[in-house]
């Protein structure tokens, strides 16, 4: 009796979790590989029609403009936080640092508050007319500047949201990843003469290359998948110019048009997997084989 | 790094950092105290303090309803992902068992996926089981997931087996083992599951913006949303400043009870937030 009961156990510890990720977890996601493959248009009937959603998508400049815009967000978010995070959390890192907590929350803060208010409040910041930026730029004699009206400045605007929301969050990862290596190394090396920056170069920044590695992978995922940001401030344009990756997506919802939005999620997946996997193969520690 | 002691200029810099961060939050909460017309004509200074944006804010959105379905959905979801991951995560540390690793494996391999390839075939679960604009399509979607049961699985493997041996001579039952033993050792990873949790479900919008479109059912999040529309809605011809006090008021409104539990956890806030990178 008593062995039966310890048999049957873990299943009961796990049931709770697996009826609620079966059916709101797996069972979609089984759902939405057969939907990519289904024309299912407002209240018509589903049908199957194999690749075509793929080849739809695949063949659309709307699809690849999507891409093109979530690119260039890339290429101004990532570079960027990678840098001023390893500054930060460098400056950070001194445990003979007064006040050492205070800036430890104060950058983590902007990570903390609601996405959709800073977004809100991102509108109000940067508008051309009565911003606040612009503003500034006139107290000290700069014209006013198109934030989130022109397609020069729209993509760069809602990047610096992003990188004001989560470059804390960086900080404090790579932080943890710098107070792994130990403090015995920097002592060594100073006897050996190397100069401070030499130290960086060549103790820090292969230290904290996994942290690095973890941080691209996250924030890819987070590019890749950027919503709020666009849906809010910029709906999106001007001339759809923040029309990211995952707005694209979320307009075949409005459309109702189910299939291709499926399709859509499913390449963005793919994407996203395959950058992964090319930047932690990049940032990985030179020691390391396969 | 730990050798020097600090200089003027990493001073400097550090404050630099923090006023580019926590700037613009002051700037949001100190505008929404000034009357409306004054954030568009003098935005730097702070002279005469109102409530009056708040006043017209609570009028055009229903913001105190938001704020009541944050809460229960925070609660039941939240309470949901307390209870069902550290006990899933309890069996996957140390119990054996058919399928264990086939089971466990499965759930892996949902964790690298963008969470947006669920968003339209939920949906589609949603209108089949009928439950478009309910509690229900706000809660149990997403209130278990493949990390909460992975770091709780980790966490769980760190406790020593003779621990739990220990309470199973003491007589105690499969499940008093794991809420006398188990759940008091792993209190600090319980905390900043609780925080983590918290803070995705208080800032949650992609979801509940497409699974709810009445107004009773609207999160916080959502309601934000929709200000700028209504303002303008109700009052044809309303000028910036006016819609902007609005959003201010209601930004700033939103972001209270986070900094301040932010503030009294946060060594709890920094561990899940550590905690939860350790996903990659």
């Amino acid at each position: 009796m008593r062995l039966r009961s310890v048999r049957l156990t873990p299943y009961l510890f796990i049931a709770p979790f697996f009826a609620v990720f079966g059916a709101f977890g797996l069972y979609p996601l089984i759902y939405a590989l057969q939907l990519s493959f289904m024309r299912w248009r407002g209240g018509s009937q589903a049908r199957w029609v194999g690749f075509d959603n793929y080849l739809y998508l695949l063949t659309s400049p709307e699809f690849w403009s999507s891409l093109g815009n979530s690119a260039v967000m890339w290429l101004l978010i990532v570079p960027l936080q990678i840098v001023a995070g390893l500054g930060g959390a460098v400056l950070l890192a001194n445990a003979k640092l007064r006040l050492r907590g205070f800036f430890r929350v104060a950058f983590i803060v902007p990570f903390v508050t609601p996405l959709v208010a800073m977004a809100q409040v991102w509108i109000v910041v940067f508008d051309q007319d009565y911003g606040l930026v612009n503003y500034l730029l006139n107290l000290v004699g700069l014209p006013d500047v198109a934030w989130l009206t022109s397609t020069a400045w729209s993509k760069p605007t809602l990047a610096l949201l992003f990188l004001w929301k989560t470059t804390g969050f960086a900080i404090i990862i790579l932080l943890a990843g710098l107070q792994a290596v130990p403090g015995g190394v920097y002592e060594a090396a100073s006897l050996d003469g190397a100069s401070r920056w030499r130290q960086f170069w060549s103790i820090t920044v292969p230290l904290v290359r996994r942290s690095m590695a973890f941080l691209v992978v996250i924030q890819t995922l987070a590019v890749f998948q950027m919503f709020t940001e666009p849906r809010v401030v910029t709906e999106g344009g001007p001339y759809g110019s923040t029309t990211t990756a995952g707005l694209y997506l979320y307009d075949h919802i409005n459309a109702s048009d189910l299939g291709t939005g499926a399709a859509n999620s499913f390449l963005l997946v793919l994407l996203v997997f395959g950058l992964s996997l090319v930047s932690v193969r990049m940032l990985r520690p030179k020691d390391e084989v396969s | 790094m730990s050798r020097n002691r600090p200089g003027i200029g990493q001073y400097v810099l550090l404050t630099l950092l923090a006023i580019v961060f926590l700037y613009p939050i002051w700037w949001a909460v100190s505008s929404s105290l000034k009357p409306a017309a004054e954030i568009i004509a003098s935005p730097l200074s702070i002279g005469e303090l109102t409530l009056d944006n708040y006043r017209a804010m609570f009028a055009d959105v229903p913001i105190g309803t938001g704020f009541l379905n944050t809460a229960l959905v925070l609660l039941v979801k939240g309470g949901m992902t307390m209870v069902f991951c550290p006990l899933a995560g309890y069996a996957f540390a140390k119990y054996d068992f058919p399928f264990k690793n086939v089971l466990f494996g499965v759930v892996l391999l949902t964790l690298m996926l963008p969470t947006l390839v669920l968003i339209i075939p939920l949906l589609l679960e949603m209108s089949a089981l009928g439950w478009v604009n309910t509690y229900q399509a706000l809660i149990l979607p997403g209130s278990v997931d493949a990390f909460s049961i992975f770091w709780m699985r980790q966490t769980i493997a760190a406790i020593p087996n003779e621990l739990i041996d220990a309470g199973r001579v003491d007589g105690a039952g499969e499940f008093g083992i794991f809420y006398k033993v188990v759940l008091p050792v792993i209190r600090p990873g319980l905390a900043a599951l609780a925080v983590l949790t918290t803070m995705n479900i208080y800032n949650d919008f992609v979801w509940p913006v497409v699974a709810v479109n009445d107004t009773e059912h609207q999160t916080l999040q959502v309601v934000l949303a929709t200000l700028a529309q209504n303002v303008t809605g109700n009052r044809i011809g309303a000028d910036f400043a006016t819609v902007w006090g609005e959003l201010l008021a209601a930004g700033s409104i939103a972001m209270l009870p986070l900094l301040v539990i932010f503030v009294l956890l946060q060594r709890h806030f920094i561990n899940g937030i550590l905690a939860g990178s350790v996903k990659g």
